[in-house]
């Protein structure tokens, strides 16, 4: 238990949900993340971070099983990445990154969550009242029940954002993967989204895989942040993370800790 | 009118007509959600240049249809899977390549071949009692498949990604969905040709798309104005003696402008729920 991942972890003596032994991922020649050594507990609240283009995406569509690793290893609920099956799956909730979502297509928001049943249902199957009632519940989870009936595209980007949650915990995961849960939303919003994270983590017990480029938002909330740029520079409680010295070897010398323990950047006000 | 009615040819055609309208309105939603339009227009030109090798080398040319329709969008699909190069480019290329082909194999021909041209301009009102069994068989083939699947499909046109990383085998159900329109686009080369038929896809599922926001209603309305254009096209086509494909074609286009001028989801665009 020597390597960079292990170190701090709140949960030793469990067994890992997800682990990565010295995996890498990418193409040959183009390798987004080098040599990830990284277990994660169940119930374990992580936040991911570093710059752009540091492999955070990357990390999310491999532990959700898209891409297997080119070398090392990966496993998620004791299986080899390239062996996970639909249903396995299907116990990973996902948000990805905020896109576009036409706001004309023909889908409403008890529909977008109900989608988050099908993986589990598998094919060739309707789903039935019990999937309707999962897909109520965890609207009302988030606080979007009475909204049931809206077209998808009406809604606000924070609405949507809720509604997306939902469909993931339609599924019934184990785990939830969040990238940029907060990107394009507004203070307020930024904020409901993530104490609905914390809410879900606490509640369900879930374990939650967090990215963000907002540092101080979560540094209170997760058991463990992972630090990121193609290698794994650090991981373990925030205030062992979040060091001066190891900040800048991610960031570069613009980003300081001010005494209240905040991370700013530099020379903020001038860039703006 | 009833006269014509009467006749054998004009109950096939009306009854070919029917059938085609509504499998590919019915696929059309799928296509439109998916945002495979140009999948399909080079589809019709792939199968049409099957169609001219079959009557150049005295082969079936329906199921040489299938062979080139089946190869440009596995191809197409597997492009984009790989992410090697844009979609549309990839298309790009193969329409023209096969639209080559086809206009390639026509002029090897010894001699003026009017059949080959009924499968590129359409000629519904000289289909066999044989081109209409096979056009039922595939249609309900297709249709099933749709029903059956139709919540794996729903999904990845909305997300394709998404429906992945949920548990939905997404790359088997776009690979089905590509198949699919491929078998549409080969039923329907007889009826509106390979030049239109794409036009018989698209226009129904998008006049219908102007006008709910339930995927259900939009499949129905779909399906509605498909069989409607291409029966009162053929029976237009009859009456006027003009050709069935442009008849119905134009038609359906009347109809989606119309559509489009009096969208209610033109009046919501602004219009964002407001919660607390």
């Amino acid at each position: 238990m020597s390597s960079d991942g292990t170190e701090g972890s709140v949960s030793t003596g469990r067994s890992p949900i997800i682990r990565f032994d010295h995996a890498s991922f990418g193409f040959p020649g183009l390798i987004a993340l080098k040599d990830i050594s990284l277990p994660i507990y169940d119930g374990e609240f992580v936040g991911v971070i570093g710059p752009n283009g540091s492999g955070k995406t990357t990390l999310c569509r491999a532990v959700l099983g898209l891409l297997p690793p080119v070398e090392g290893h990966l496993h998620i609920f004791d299986c080899a990445c390239s062996e996970l099956r639909c249903h396995h799956r299907a116990q990973i909730g996902y948000l990805p990154q905020k896109g576009v979502v036409d706001r004309n297509f023909p889908v409403t928001v008890l529909e977008t969550v109900m989608m988050g049943r099908y993986g589990a249902l598998g094919l060739l199957k309707r789903p039935g009242k019990k999937d309707r009632q999962i897909a109520m519940d965890a609207l009302a989870q988030v606080d979007m029940a009475s909204h049931k009936d809206t077209a998808l595209g009406h809604l606000s980007g924070g609405q949507q954002q809720r509604v997306f949650i939902a469909r993931a915990l339609a599924q019934q995961p184990k785990v939830l993967i969040l990238d940029e849960p907060t990107t394009g939303l507004d203070i307020t919003m930024q904020h409901n989204v993530i104490e609905l994270v914390q809410h879900l983590h606490d509640e369900l017990k879930l374990t939650v895989l967090l990215i963000t480029h907002d540092i101080n938002m979560i540094r209170s909330r997760v058991d463990r942040l992972v630090l990121l740029k193609t290698r794994l520079y650090a991981a373990g409680p925030p205030a062992d993370v979040l060091k001066p010295e190891i900040l800048h070897q991610v960031y570069g010398k613009e980003l300081v800790i001010t005494e209240k323990d905040l991370v700013i950047v530099e020379d903020y006000h001038h860039h703006h | 009118m009833l006269d014509l009615l009467a006749y054998d040819f004009m109950q096939r055609s009306l009854l070919a007509a029917a059938m085609v309208g509504g499998l590919c309105s019915i696929i059309g939603v799928f296509v439109v959600l998916r945002g495979l339009a140009f999948v399909g227009a080079g589809t019709s030109h792939a199968a049409f240049a099957g169609v001219a090798l079959g009557y150049l080398m005295g082969w079936p040319p329906l199921l040489l249809a299938i062979v080139f329709g089946l190869a440009t969008v596995w191809i197409t699909g597997w492009v984009e899977e790989r992410g090697r190069m844009k979609l549309d480019v990839s298309i790009g290329i193969l329409y023209t390549t096969t639209m080559a082909l086809g206009i390639l194999f026509i002029g090897l021909m010894k001699s003026y071949n009017a059949e080959v041209y009924g499968y590129l301009f359409g000629s519904v009102l000289s289909v066999t009692p044989e081109e209409l069994r096979i056009i039922g068989a595939l249609s309900v083939l297709v249709l099933s498949l749709l029903l059956l699947f139709a919540k794996e499909l729903y999904f990845i046109a909305f997300d394709q990604e998404m429906a992945e990383a949920s548990g939905v085998p997404a790359r088997q159900m776009f690979f089905l969905l590509l198949t699919l329109v491929a078998l549409t686009v080969v039923v329907s080369l007889k009826t509106v040709g390979a030049i239109l038929v794409f036009a018989m896809i698209l226009i129904p599922a998008s006049t219908a798309y102007q006008l709910t926001h339930s995927l259900r209603t939009l499949t129905l309305y779909s399906a509605c104005f498909g069989i409607t254009t291409s029966v009162v096209g053929v029976l237009i086509s009859a009456i006027w003696d003009v050709p069935s494909g442009p008849a119905i074609v134009l038609l359906a286009t009347a109809i989606f402008f119309a559509a489009v001028l009096f969208s209610p989801k033109r009046a919501t665009h602004t219009g964002v729920v407001h919660s607390h």
